[in-house]
């Protein structure tokens, strides 16, 4: 049967296979290869439809086959044998026409290898992922219409890049001294408690979704989850992330508290988020603008959203340092009572939740030397809450 | 990792009985701080008693049994709320607490070596106080309905080390006692610190933890029963 099959082929060679033209795609102007492009996916559509129908039909064949009562069983056989032949014949045209198609496709730059590399490569249904993490319905459609795979984000960051580029080129004594003197004057020395950690924004969301999996583990060792991140920064090859790419910080005081600092642009010293978590919460939810799901957490964050908005309106070349000098008193946020009423829990009256002193000032924190660290219960302190 | 928590149980007044209304009462002072009942919960215990080999090498006209000396006597079963698939066994003796799967009781039943002898169980309903939970419960035996306790746990959602969540569990206890003082009853709630390192476990809080916490608060009940009765 496979030798009739192919003899029939070769016999009707009439292949309806798309045009030839080998017209110089790139000589068209974008609009109408976008238009060709459409109308040849379209052709592509269609001829793939028409191959799962032939499927379909050859299926069909051989389960009526198959299902013959006895004494009809040859003359079942002998149609069906007929009905594959022919069916055979018009899904090798198909595959033709479409191979033909997809070359075209290659041609006009559509198709590339990236895609065909993903199997499914059509783009036609599934959801791409772009290079920089975004997902994508229909790829090809970003691509006919020149972005080539790119997201908004892979569209900012360029324009971005290019603006920093000529920033530093034209106004060189603009330039930030960027993070490098940070760690110097930093918390090591007055904080010996809080570990700080820089990321890339990608990296971080990959370190929240693996805080998520190692806190559900009920047998977690907590001087695991600290081997952990020395283990996957010195895999990731970057020993302090390459400044101008930080756009993550954060800051762990172990079993006390994690704060997540997020800097925009990155590589600037500018801090735009911060938010504050419990030490055992992980997931995608935990970055600089999200909630932690305790109430004293969500407390501290949204007073340590006014200390951002205080610093960078106030002091905006010292506005990270003092934030994170500000982040580091939050270590006595479970020991030290409240400056007014001098205790440590107290109830809320309005919040009715039970809280320790969540508010810490953060007015006149540029002055140096041994400012008290005072501590506030939300309505027990004295300034603009 | 779990939370932070406390295990209290009641400790009545010299000559005091207790009863279902102390219950009520602390129930009520765990909703006037806020508290949203929110569900029962149910943790059991399980007293065995070491069986000596007799009864299964009866047919084996064998030496007289004889019991190693070092064997414990006693072995507690826990059965946690918070875990249904688990189940923790402890020797007090020994201070060991093991944590296994929740088939235990039918595998000790099927070995003999050990036979249940009381089943005691903690139950009651559980009250959300914004990042508290309050657990207030009775504690009765299996097949009956005799009181033989009233303890509650206090879990801080937020912290899950032992030293850096102290203060806050102190100064909520404190907190606890004033309100439940305003209604004059015959006892208070007493927290006995159980000595985690002694049975080998860390700062960072585990089921392992509360296991041995019910071990020290059966202690403590069963000695309160012994002096009243």
């Amino acid at each position: 049967m496979q030798q009739q099959g192919q003899a029939v082929v070769a016999a009707s060679l009439a292949p309806a296979s798309a045009t030839h033209q080998r017209e110089d795609a790139r000589g068209d102007a974008p609009p109408k290869q976008v238009a060709q492009a459409m109308e040849r996916l379209g052709r592509a559509g269609r001829l793939i439809a028409d191959i799962r129908l032939g499927a379909d039909r050859l299926l069909e064949a051989l389960f009526v086959a198959g299902d013959a009562p006895p004494h009809s069983a040859l003359q079942h056989v002998e149609r069906t044998a007929l009905a594959v032949v022919q069916e055979e014949t018009a899904m090798h045209r198909h595959f033709d026409d479409l191979r033909a198609l997809g070359r075209q496709l290659e041609e006009s730059g559509v198709l590339n290898g990236a895609l065909k590399a993903r199997g499914n490569s059509w783009g036609l249904h599934m959801p791409l992922v772009c290079p920089d993490g975004a997902v994508v319905a229909y790829a090809w459609k970003r691509q006919l219409a020149g972005q080539a795979g790119a997201s908004a984000v892979d569209r900012t960051r360029l324009a971005l890049k290019a603006f920093t580029d000529q920033k530093r080129r034209f106004f060189p004594h603009l330039d930030d001294e960027g993070l490098s003197h940070l760690p110097d004057g930093e918390s090591e020395n007055e904080v010996p408690n809080m570990k700080i950690f820089t990321y890339r924004r990608l990296d971080w969301s990959k370190r929240a979704a693996s805080l998520a999996s190692l806190m559900n583990d009920d047998f977690v060792d907590p001087s695991k989850e600290l081997n952990q991140q020395i283990m996957s920064k010195m895999r990731s090859g970057h020993e302090t992330t390459a400044m101008d790419q930080v756009a993550i910080i954060e800051l762990l005081v172990p079993s006390i508290f994690r704060a997540i600092v997020s800097l925009h642009p990155a590589g600037s010293t500018d801090p735009d988020a911060v938010a504050f978590f419990s030490p055992t919460e992980g997931g995608a939810y935990l970055h600089a603008r999200g909630q932690s799901v305790h109430h004293v957490f969500k407390h501290v964050t949204e007073h340590a959203d006014k200390a951002l908005q205080y610093f960078v309106n106030v002091e905006p070349s010292k506005a990270l340092s003092l934030l994170l000098r500000w982040v580091a008193s939050y270590q006595t946020l479970f020991t030290k009572v409240c400056s007014k009423c001098r205790r440590l829990l107290l109830m809320d009256k309005s919040l009715a939740l039970l809280l320790p002193p969540v508010q810490r000032p953060y007015h006149q924190t540029s002055s140096v030397g041994s400012d008290p660290q005072d501590a506030y219960h939300i309505g027990c302190s004295s300034f603009d809450v | 990792m779990p939370p932070v928590k406390w295990l209290m149980h009641w400790h009545p007044n010299p000559g005091a009985t207790l009863n279902s209304q102390i219950l009520a009462e602390a129930s009520g002072c765990a909703e006037s701080l806020g508290g949203s009942k929110d569900g029962r919960w149910k943790t059991s215990i399980i007293f065995y008693r070491a069986m000596a080999r007799d009864g299964a090498s009866a047919g084996a006209g064998g030496a007289p049994p004889q019991q190693p000396p070092d064997v414990p006597r006693e072995l507690l079963g826990v059965a946690l709320h918070e875990r249904p698939g688990l189940y923790f066994s402890i020797l007090r003796s020994h201070r060991l607490v093991l944590q296994a799967d929740a088939a235990f009781p039918q595998v000790m039943e099927k070995l003999q070596s050990y036979k249940a002898r009381v089943t005691l169980n903690f139950e009651g309903f559980q009250y959300q106080l914004g990042d508290f939970c309050l657990r207030i419960g009775k504690c009765v035996p299996n097949n009956s309905e005799t009181l033989r306790g009233i303890m509650m746990e206090v879990e801080y959602y937020p912290l899950s080390s032992i030293e850096k969540s102290r203060a806050v569990m102190e100064d909520f206890f404190d907190i606890w006692q004033e309100t439940l003082a305003k209604k004059s009853l015959p006892g208070h709630f007493i927290h006995v610190e159980s000595n985690f390192s002694e049975y080998g476990l860390s700062d960072h809080y585990s089921f392992q933890h509360t296991a041995v916490q019910y071990a020290t608060c059966l202690q403590q009940l069963m000695a309160a029963v012994t002096v009243r009765g």
